[in-house]
């Protein structure tokens, strides 16, 4: 799939924006906080309604535009699928709010139609590398957590339904682990959310396991490549309960053949909620589910987290970020457009060159860069080549496209 | 802050008014303001809906409905049939079951879901006084009506649980497709439980 299109109204330091891409290569050239990032944080929203960021949805808006009588930042774009093109808006709205002050309302329109944020995925699929994808072994396991998720809900939505469903069971069954706690009452209360955690839950388990499978088969691959060969790197879902040590699924993403592996999880997960039970009641908290795994990345069987460097830790997010993008190909018959926000300028010349050799290969792909030295010739030829400066942006090689 | 600006009446029913859910504080001195300025028997009136409000509203002794008298209506009504309760969350449920003037039994208004992160447990419902007036007999089916939502499923499994050892035949509203709709725009789950509950036609 691919971008065609891109408007932004108001949107961070875009007050607007008019774009349209032509070639599958782009190319932004900008110096520092002139506005490359936010453009490539629009075309994701638009894949996930989420900024990738951190912080509110209220600084997406354009500062000047505060002052309009009704302020909005509009994203608007058209995404060319196959032989279909679709169109997605979405708009942020501020609002007067309630007690809390101002909010924002986020409204996204598929093809006009006013559409909610789960119905948004799979439209567009993106895959974004950036600089902090480092984090992603040396961060939190949370971070790997919505690396994961982020990940399974734009190949299929019905990860995203049984997550949220998920997330929404453990936070009705905390409040009531911690309210019989307070105050026993009766424990049979527990038995509908118990419910509700192990068939979600086993359903969350059982969808990430058999990503990171996949994931495992094709970021050794890309890793092999990428480090010379001397080592060997496998991903590992570790989840926070014992998985039966007789399951081991066939590759793929297709739950609807996984049923007997997700019964198999959930009987493990609800056994597991038994004996964790005395605890549970005395801590007040949810203390097993996919809201406490964790992936790890092992290099030659040692954890990177402790013991790799930090050129490992580099070489090794970054296979899995160059796997995630064959994984959704293989899963949805799609290839994602593809964002690099400025990872060029910290990879050697030869992880340089793996990764734009993959670039060449999907439909699109959008990258920033401070310096276009960093690109081949060749490469550059290929690409659009666009400036950005202070919101605003320049065709730089215009005439030396195929249309102009 | 500084020195107050408004009168205090004025102040006060500000507010009293941003108390109200959905009511922020400009809507709050848009209402109060109009109120200054509107004819005198406005005021008067609303002041007196609200009194009356709390004064001549009780709940039914029976199902826990609001009602001007208890039993309400619908209790004290002979014809009706006593065997069969439907439990619902709140009384404006009962209005919407009232409207399809199918429905020839009695309500039981729970007043509320079992929502731990709310703070409302069981013993928060009208749970117990339901269960009572099955064991006083003569009931012969419950139909849990509360919403399809992960607190309406809650509140459903934990009151089956209760139903069972009393004898009573215990039923949850049909789930499905919602008419007039179109099949196209039917989210998954909604088609999923439809499928599930497919009839002979």
């Amino acid at each position: 799939m691919r971008l065609k299109r891109l408007t932004l109204v108001n949107f961070r330091n875009y007050s607007r924006l008019e774009i349209a891409f032509d070639r599958p290569l782009i190319v932004l050239q900008g110096d520092n906080a002139q506005g490359k990032s936010n453009l490539l944080e629009a075309i994701y929203m638009l894949a996930t309604s989420k900024s990738p960021r951190a912080g509110s949805d209220r600084d997406l808006l354009n500062w000047f535009a505060e002052s309009d009588i009704q302020p909005y930042a509009r994203i608007d774009a058209e995404v060319e699928r196959g032989s279909r093109t679709e169109r997605i808006e979405i708009t942020v709205l501020k609002t007067n709010g309630g007690t809390n002050g101002p909010a924002v309302r986020k409204q996204i329109r598929i093809n006009g139609v006013n559409r909610r944020a789960l119905d948004l995925l799979g439209h567009l699929n993106v895959v974004l590398f950036v600089p902090q994808d480092v984090e992603l072994v040396d961060g939190s396991p949370s971070v790997r957590r919505r690396y994961l998720d982020i990940m399974l809900c734009q190949i299929n939505p019905r990860y995203c339904r049984a997550l949220s469903e998920y997330s929404h069971a453990v936070v009705q069954r905390s409040h009531l682990l911690r309210r019989l706690r307070e105050r026993p009452g009766d424990p049979a209360q527990l038995a509908y959310w118990d419910e509700m955690l192990t068939t979600r839950g086993s359903e969350v388990i059982a969808w990430r396991r058999r990503a990171v499978i996949a994931l495992d088969q094709l970021a050794s691959a890309i890793h092999h490549e990428l480090a010379n060969g001397s080592e060997l790197l496998r991903l590992k879902y570790q989840p926070s309960l014992p998985i039966p040590e007789a399951l081991q699924p066939p590759l793929g993403l297709d739950m609807a053949v996984a049923q007997e592996e997700i019964a198999q999880i959930q009987a493990a997960f609800a056994e597991r909620l038994a004996r964790l039970r005395p605890a549970e009641l005395h801590q007040g908290a949810c203390l097993v589910g996919p809201h406490r795994d964790d992936l790890r990345f092992l290099v030659n069987g040692r954890d990177l987290q402790t013991y790799g460097s930090r050129g490992q830790q580099r070489t090794a997010a970054l296979s899995l970020k160059m796997a995630e993008t064959r994984l959704m190909h293989a899963e949805t018959g799609e290839h994602p457009v593809l964002l690099l926000d400025d990872v060029l300028s910290e990879l050697d010349a030869k992880r340089r060159e793996c990764l734009l050799e993959a670039v060449n290969g999907v439909e699109q792909a959008i990258l920033t860069t401070t310096d276009l030295t960093l690109f081949s010739a060749d490469f550059l030829a290929q690409a659009d080549s666009l400036r950005v400066t202070e919101g605003c942006i320049q065709r730089l090689n215009v005439g030396s496209g195929p249309d102009g | 802050m500084g020195s107050r600006v408004l009168p205090e009446p004025v102040e006060r029913l500000i507010e009293e008014f941003s108390r109200l859910p959905g009511i922020g504080p400009k809507t709050a001195s848009r209402l109060a303001f109009f109120l200054l300025r509107a004819p005198k028997d406005q005021a008067a009136q609303l002041a007196e809906a609200l009194q009356q409000l709390r004064e001549r509203i009780t709940f039914c002794e029976i199902c826990y409905n609001i009602s001007e008298t208890s039993p309400c209506p619908v209790c004290a009504d002979d014809t009706r049939d006593h065997g069969l309760i439907c439990v619902v969350e709140e009384p404006l449920d009962v209005v919407a079951v009232e409207r399809t003037r199918e429905f020839h039994g009695v309500y039981h208004v729970l007043h509320g879901v079992i929502s731990p992160v709310d703070g409302v447990g069981p013993e928060d419902l009208k749970i117990e006084p339901l269960l009572e007036r099955i064991r006083q007999g003569g009931v012969r089916e419950v139909i849990v009506a509360t919403n399809p939502n992960m607190e309406g499923e809650a509140t459903a499994m934990y009151l089956a649980r209760l139903l069972a050892p009393l004898g009573v035949r215990a039923t949850r509203l049909a789930r499905g497709l919602p008419m007039g709709s179109d099949l196209e725009y039917a989210d998954e789950i909604t088609l999923l439980r439809a499928l599930e509950g497919r009839r002979e036609i």
